[in-house]
């Protein structure tokens, strides 16, 4: 490989082990990364991906086994060291604080420029914007981190840990579903990013459920399963089909199959929006139609990203939405449109959907606590049984365990979660934002699979993504937002990833739009699946790129 | 080690509270057994500590739906002083005068609920400044004297009345508690809150009508702190400054049970559980020495050592979770701008912020010095 004997390997682990309780998240893991080498680690959702990254970032400690970056023995469950001795981290969430600058966040790893002392302004943002335009990045570093999209916010994350720190060199660059909510542009300067990162001897873990970007990308593939090593390959002795094969164990049935029944015409419409304004959509006009998956694409500030909140009543708008019956839909009241048969789930799980510190079956039982009152008294039986029926019917792992906080299940199942949440209360129209993020192969068909049934239940379900395989995978219909509006509407035959990506570009070619251009422009090398440039990084202009 | 560690868990996480009262029962049953282990000491520390433990009842509630109430001290004084204004100087009777003492609370927890839900203020500062303004309408009512306490019997016998030894008000506690837990845990309301308090943003997102609940704790808290001016007044007297000094053991109380039974949730036995522990050691300290400052000494330092034992058993304990840890989030899955304990009254009490610096724990897997 890339390491030589005589080489020190960037990463060392041996017999690794981590047992929460009585489940089992690592078994004696090995994986060696050379310098220079980029590793893909790859498994279903609670296969213990997220569980390794933590024990090297020192915040869990093994059970058992060893950990050596650069050769050197990592004193375990000791952050601190982690960093010295070279190792960076992109975490699945990020780990940005919210509420503080750019400039902190960048700040919070490796110290503050400062003089005799005190903090210095100047310096600090100079260094700052720097770091930022390393990973292609022009956002304001006083820009309050919370006010960025999810795209930015990767960025911001990755630049923080690329940041040069005289002190101690980046040996081991990791990096956690970087991918899973980033737009195809932003997913191209990060492979050019890695590449560069790796050339100068970096070794790369890089977790990722889009397997695409391995082909693209890393040179040996480990896969982990139930938390214990399957496969230890080179890319190149794989193919697609192999590389499921090995991460699911089984063969699986698209949900597009199934899909492919569904009317292209919906019946009647089960939710129309009418003229519907604010917080980028500029009278967006829509009919969703009964018994029928309809799309939603568009790049960033499109509206794509606002405009199922919006109706939800999660964002403030005017305009109109009307039910079915006719019933006129108050803005900013998600508790009326619920009553209405209306579900949401929103685009940002940890903030806007999971509450991390109730169990899960607390989450899943809060879309609708009715069944389970009697008496005006909360009947514990009933409620755990629903909520065990909808970790089987999800697969949810660990199995059974549904009185666990939702915050100790990983990323992927926490968003099986969200979608029992919601499933169970059987909606007339479910509205989802970027719904499959995080979740592995295998899941995302069984959950285009549970929104496919309750199509043909007869709900209307509205998919906003960024994916646009997804879409042309399960939608019947895709609605194409531009400048805040339904610009194009593609149904039955006509849906296909291409035609979707190029309705999208379509707008963002007018020169007076104030989406960023860079954006817009397709990239010749860039993967079929995901020309999808939205959610860009907003206040990135051309020239600052490199 | 590890692995003998995780089997000889014994709950010290969750039990913490309990192994500790059995140590100061062990420890001053030792030191002075003659005045200790006796029936008498079980009374008099059942109901001393009356009044503290339902005010901090009175703030479990608000907190779960991550809202304080801090002006839980000034009400219940108010109220002391009111009801026995009332019935000394008006010469009312008892029960309407209870039952006015008791709408004043309720009506200082919805003009809290008002101020915080519709005004948007702060919890904290709407609050505190509702604490101030009712210490001032105290002094109005009682033109800075203390009242007559009422002669009737039946106002002294409302608390001290004795049932099995105990004063009838350790049972007003026991009842309260009662259906402080009844409504927190068994009830859609309860679950309401907790949601609330856990993620504002995702609770009124699943259809929880986040102001009402926060409004509702707040009214709650005001009636349970009028309540525990009543039974003050009627134990004690109506002294004009003992609200305020019970404020912070009320909090002390609702914090150091929100690491014990249900770890990482404010909760109401736990509560109860600390006012207990807490005044069981206060009491044997005082049998031994009677210097003044112990008191405030004992209480403070078995706040920290508490809690902190508690964050450090969690810490531990991360591994092993059995249900209910979530006092530490992991930066990684979970990031830290939901979960952080945020700035008191954020919405955002997920957990009921044990710890502090949300930023400094997401730094950890950045990595840094
Ligand atoms: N703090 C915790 N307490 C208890 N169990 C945990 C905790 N953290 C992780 N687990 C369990 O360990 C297993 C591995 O989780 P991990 O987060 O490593 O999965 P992952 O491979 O990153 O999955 P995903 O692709 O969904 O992010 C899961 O079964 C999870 O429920
Ligand atoms: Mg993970």
């Amino acid at each position: 490989m890339t390491a030589p004997a005589d080489t020190t390997p960037a990463l060392a682990v041996t017999g690794l082990s981590k047992r929460f309780g009585a489940s089992v998240a690592l078994q004696d893991v090995d994986l060696a990364i050379g310098p220079g080498e980029v590793h893909a680690v790859l498994g279903e959702n609670g296969s213990g991906k997220s569980t390794l990254i933590k024990i090297l970032s020192g915040f869990h400690r093994p059970d058992a086994g060893t950990v050596a970056v650069s050769g050197q023995p990592l004193p375990l469950g000791h952050p601190a060291s982690s960093y010295r001795l070279g190792a960076r981290f992109v975490h699945q969430d990020l780990g940005l604080v919210d509420s503080i600058p750019v400039l902190d966040n960048l700040a919070i790893g490796a110290g503050f420029a400062t003089r005799l002392g005190t903090i210095s302004a100047r310096r600090s943002s100079e260094r700052a914007r720097a770091d930022l335009a390393r990973v292609g990045l022009a956002v304001d570093p006083g820009a309050s981190v919370g006010s960025l999209s999810p795209a930015t916010r990767t960025g911001v994350a990755i630049a923080r840990a690329l940041r040069e720190d005289p002190g101690s060199p980046v040996r081991l660059l990791v990096l956690d579903e970087p991918t899973a909510t980033l737009p195809a542009t932003e997913v191209d300067r990060l492979m050019d990013i890695i590449r560069r990162v790796s050339a100068a001897g970096v070794g790369v873990l890089y977790v990722t459920h889009r397997l695409d970007e391995i082909f693209t990308i890393a040179g040996n593939v480990t896969v982990l399963r139930d938390g214990r090593e399957v496969a230890a390959v080179p890319t190149s002795s794989l193919d697609h089909r192999r590389l499921v094969d090995l991460l699911v164990g089984e063969e699986l049935t698209a949900a597009h199959h199934v899909a492919e029944t569904l009317p292209a015409e919906g019946e009647r419409p089960a939710l129309s929006l009418r003229g519907i304004t604010g917080a980028s959509l500029d009278g967006f006009s829509a009919d969703f139609g009964a018994g029928q998956i309809t799309g939603i694409a568009g790049i960033t500030g499109s509206g794509r990203e606002t405009v199922l909140g919006a109706a939800f009543g999660a964002i403030d708008r005017t305009g109109e939405v009307l039910t079915a019956g006719g019933v006129r839909l108050a803005p900013s009241r998600p508790d009326l449109a619920m009553r209405h048969g209306l579900a949401y789930l929103p685009a940002d799980r940890v903030r806007n959907a999971a509450i991390l510190s109730l169990s899960a079956r607390e989450n899943i039982s809060l879309s609708s606590l009715r069944p389970f009152r009697r008496f005006g008294t909360m009947r514990g039986r009933p409620e755990r049984r629903i909520a065990l029926t909808w970790f089987q019917r999800l697969s949810v792992r660990p199995p059974d365990l549904v009185d666990l906080p939702l915050e100790s299940f990983s990323g992927g199942n926490q968003q099986k979660i969200m979608f029992a949440k919601w499933l169970r209360r059987e909606p007339v129209v479910f509205l989802l934002d970027e719904p499959t993020q995080g979740v592995d192969v295998g899941a995302k068909a069984v959950l285009h699979r549970q929104l496919v049934q309750a199509a043909a239940g007869g709900a209307a379900i509205v998919i906003s993504s960024s994916d646009v395989d997804e879409l042309a995978a399960i939608c019947q219909r895709v609605i194409v937002c531009r400048d805040g509006r339904a610009a194009a509407d593609l149904r039955g035959g006509e849906v296909s990833a291409r035609a979707i990506s190029r309705e999208c570009l379509l707008g963002s070619a007018s020169p007076n739009h104030g989406v960023s251009s860079t954006t817009g422009v397709p990239r010749p090398g860039a993967s079929p699946g995901r020309v999808f440039p939205d959610q860009g990084f907003p206040d990135q202009e051309g020239p600052a790129d490199k | 080690m590890r692995i003998s560690g995780k089997r000889l868990n014994f709950g010290f996480d969750r039990f913490s509270g309990l192994y500790l009262w059995g140590l100061f029962i062990l420890i001053f049953g030792i030191w002075e057994p003659r005045l200790f282990l006796t029936l008498g000491t079980v009374h008099s520390i059942a109901s001393e500590q009356a009044v503290a433990a339902l005010l901090g009842l009175a703030v479990v509630v608000p907190l779960a739906t991550g809202a304080f109430d801090l002006s839980i001290g000034a009400t219940a004084n108010l109220s002391a002083v009111l009801v026995a204004l009332l019935q000394s100087q008006q010469h009312w009777s008892m029960w309407p005068a209870i039952a006015v003492a008791l709408l004043i609370g309720v009506i200082i927890g919805a003009v809290n609920g008002f101020i915080i839900v519709r005004l948007q203020v702060n919890a904290f500062i709407a609050t505190l400044g509702m604490a101030t303004i009712v210490g001032a309408v105290e002094t109005i009512v009682s033109g800075n004297s203390q009242p007559q306490p009422p002669t009737s019997s039946a106002w002294a016998r409302l608390t001290q009345y004795q049932i099995f030894g105990f004063q009838a008000l350790f049972f007003y506690v026991i009842i309260i508690a009662l259906i402080s837990w009844w409504f927190l845990e068994r009830t859609p309301a309860g679950r309401y809150m907790y949601a609330t308090g856990g993620n504002g943003v995702a609770a009124r997102l699943s259809g929880v009508r986040v102001g009402g609940w926060t409004w509702l704790s707040l009214i709650f808290s005001g009636t349970v702190a009028g309540l525990a001016g009543v039974l003050f007044s009627s134990q004690s007297g109506p002294s004009l400054t003992f609200g305020p000094a019970l404020l912070l053991p009320a909090y002390a109380a609702a914090f150091l049970g929100s690491t014990q039974l249900r770890p990482g949730r404010f909760n109401v036995w736990g509560t109860v559980l600390a006012v207990y522990v807490l005044a069981t050691g206060v009491f044997g300290v005082q049998l031994i020495t009677s210097v003044q400052w112990l008191n405030d000494m004992f209480n403070g330092v078995a706040l920290i050592v508490a809690v902190s034992f508690a964050v450090w058993r969690q810490r531990r304990a991360r591994a092993d979770v059995t249900p209910a840890q979530p006092v530490e989030s992991s930066p990684a899955e979970s990031g830290p701008g939901a979960a952080g304990g945020g700035p008191p009254g954020s919405a955002n009490g997920q957990s009921p912020g044990l710890r502090s610096s949300p930023a400094g724990d997401s730094a950890a897997p950045g990595g840094g010095p």
